[in-house]
């Protein structure tokens, strides 16, 4: 499929809720509340063949919580990236894991990096920190490292 | 075999613990395997005990150096990382790179190719008791890895691949060599392939095992060999060409089953596409520039992708307009490779797990301690080699009910 075709079709069907742009013929973006995400990405699995879910990113962002999912398609150089912005201090995100169980385990890692609550995950556990690491997160741009030493009782500087 | 106890009751539901850490291999990841009886009935995973915090090391290095702290994100695709970024740091800046240097990088991916799918044949091999194929295939990795040495001056970590092309080039006058080399290793893959394809013993213990269908495939994101064993065509290599691919004449090789047997012969088969790229490439290997010079990274995004040995890396790179990233995304092919196995174990048989985990070639250094936990406090210890000697016993006895050696036996 081509981008400019995808980006066109995409247009049409949601119009303004969801910001497309094609920046080559291989790659896609499109911006979109979080509250359409779910709709979009259905949309999305029924028009494109073989799209399959890659993986996603977390930033820490002015404006919030940045969760954008990179969506491969087999068989063509296409990406589409999904990208939702999720407002702090308590950003939530539905998540995609019940649709793509590929999608479980980046999920559960930026729920622990960033702390982005995905709504609907059928396992929202810790993957990668520790049990015995603090509530906080480590891939936001607020993270107090003098502060995470103390709380797991190192000396600020050794 | 020397099962520390006898086999319980069907229906005693146990916790095998795999895991965390090994040695060996460079990914350490904890697997509990709920077990009933013989049968795996729930697999559930821990990540990240060596989080090496590649990420936000990322964002405090220059463009420049970056290619040389992503090579060490793994011990083996360590030009899968470096080339996958410069792919991605590519798409941001929409520039081509010089054609000599698409074919170094080609070079270079396709010998990290071949080392890594013989270091998996070996392993596969040694799992299943077949020490022989472990012999040959790891004696036979090693000019493989002496090549890369002739070639860049190191067996593992290149330090070519830069943003725009490559930094040095690659002598030429020790092309004849490695093309010796790849004669003799063709050669003796072929003895492999068709060893494995003849050997009713294999077939009788790896058809049918860990079988993943393509609709899995498809829903746990299952990239490279382990995919395409199942049929479904996929290979960033020919759908979205970098390097020199687009002018190479190779295929892209599927089989239809998706078990642990086709797994083999997949990488099998690619082995021998690797080593006819590579003869390509030594024979047609343009003059020219080997890299754009320095380049200004503007502000903007791009997503960098690369078929390593083990399926698609994925990186995601954001750029502030300043010298470092804003962020990079990696994503290794492993991580939704071993998240499959939620689909590919459940319903195996203990002494299958350790060749259908296997079968996806993760990064692996998990699989070294492991303990039966059982509920009254009466705890058999049940390490990796039990299991591997499980795994083992399981072919001796279907060897023997065949009435063969319980190994290869090479032409």
């Amino acid at each position: 499929m081509d981008a400019n075709d995808l980006v066109g079709r995409m247009t049409e069907a949601y119009g303004d809720d969801v910001a497309c742009v094609a920046r080559s013929h291989k790659r896609v973006y499109a911006s979109l509340a979080p509250e359409h995400l779910l709709a979009v990405f259905d949309w999305l699995m029924e028009e494109v063949p073989g799209l399959r879910f890659g993986t996603s990113t977390c930033m820490d962002l002015r404006e919030g919580i940045g969760v954008f999912h990179h969506l491969p398609v087999n068989g063509t150089p296409l990406v589409i990236t999904l990208k939702v912005v999720a407002p702090k201090p308590d950003p939530r995100v539905p998540s995609l894991t019940p649709r793509v169980p590929a999608a479980g385990w980046i999920e559960r890692e930026m729920a622990d990096m960033v702390g982005v609550v995905f709504e609907g995950h059928p396992e929202p556990y810790r993957l990668v920190k520790a049990e015995s690491f603090p509530d906080t997160f480590p891939l936001r741009r607020d993270f107090d490292v003098a502060r995470f030493k103390e709380d797991i009782g190192e000396q600020p500087d050794f | 075999m020397s099962s520390p106890t006898s086999s319980p009751a069907p229906t005693e539901r146990r916790v095998v613990q795999i895991g965390p850490f090994h040695p060996l291999l460079e990914e350490p990841v904890g697997f509990s395997l709920g077990v009933e009886g013989e049968t795996v009935v729930d697999v559930d995973a821990r990540m990240d005990y060596i989080h090496k915090g590649i990420e936000i090391l990322a964002q405090q290095r220059t463009y420049d150096m970056l290619p040389i702290l992503l090579e060490r994100i793994c011990g083996i695709c360590s030009v899968t990382h470096s080339v996958c970024f410069c792919n991605a740091a590519e798409d941001l800046l929409q520039v081509e790179i010089p054609p000599r240097a698409s074919y170094i990088r080609t070079i270079i991916a396709e010998l990290e190719r071949v080392h890594s799918h013989l270091l998996w044949v070996g392993l596969a091999g040694h799992f299943i008791g077949y020490n022989t194929v472990f012999m040959w295939a790891w004696k036979y990795r090693e000019p493989v890895c002496d090549v890369f040495e002739m070639l860049t001056g190191h067996r593992q970590n290149s330090a070519l691949p830069m943003v725009g092309g490559v930094r040095r080039d690659i002598p030429e006058k020790y092309f004849d060599e490695a093309r010796k080399t790849l004669d003799m290793v063709d050669g003796k893959v072929q003895m492999l392939t068709d060893a494995v394809l003849d050997d009713p013993v294999l077939a009788a213990r790896l058809k049918g095992v860990g079988v993943l269908t393509p609709e899995e495939v498809m829903a746990w994101g299952v990239v490279g060999p382990t995919a395409r064993a199942s049929g479904v065509d996929t290979d960033v290599r020919r759908d979205e060409p970098y390097a020199a691919y687009a002018e190479l004449d190779w295929d892209v090789c599927t089989t239809p089953n998706g078990d642990v047997f086709d797994k083999a012969v997949v990488r099998l088969l690619e082995l021998k596409e690797s080593i006819k790229i590579l003869r390509q490439c030594f024979d047609n290997m343009p003059s020219g520039d080997l890299n754009l010079g320095t380049l200004h990274m503007p502000r903007g995004e791009g997503i960098g992708r690369y078929e390593a040995p083990r399926g698609e890396d994925i990186h995601y790179l954001r750029s502030n307009g300043t010298n470092m990233p804003e962020r990079l995304k990696v994503r290794a092919p492993s991580y939704t490779n071993i998240a499959s196995f939620k689909a590919s174990c459940i319903g195996e048989k203990i002494s299958d797990v350790t060749i259908t985990l296997a079968a996806c070639d993760p990064c692996y250094s998990c699989t070294e301690r492991a303990a039966v936990v059982r509920g009254d406090g009466d705890q058999p210890e049940r390490t990796f080699g039990d299991l591997v000697r499980l795994s083992q016993a399981e072919t001796r006895r279907l060897a023997s009910e065949m009435g063969r050696l319980p190994d290869l036996q090479l032409k």
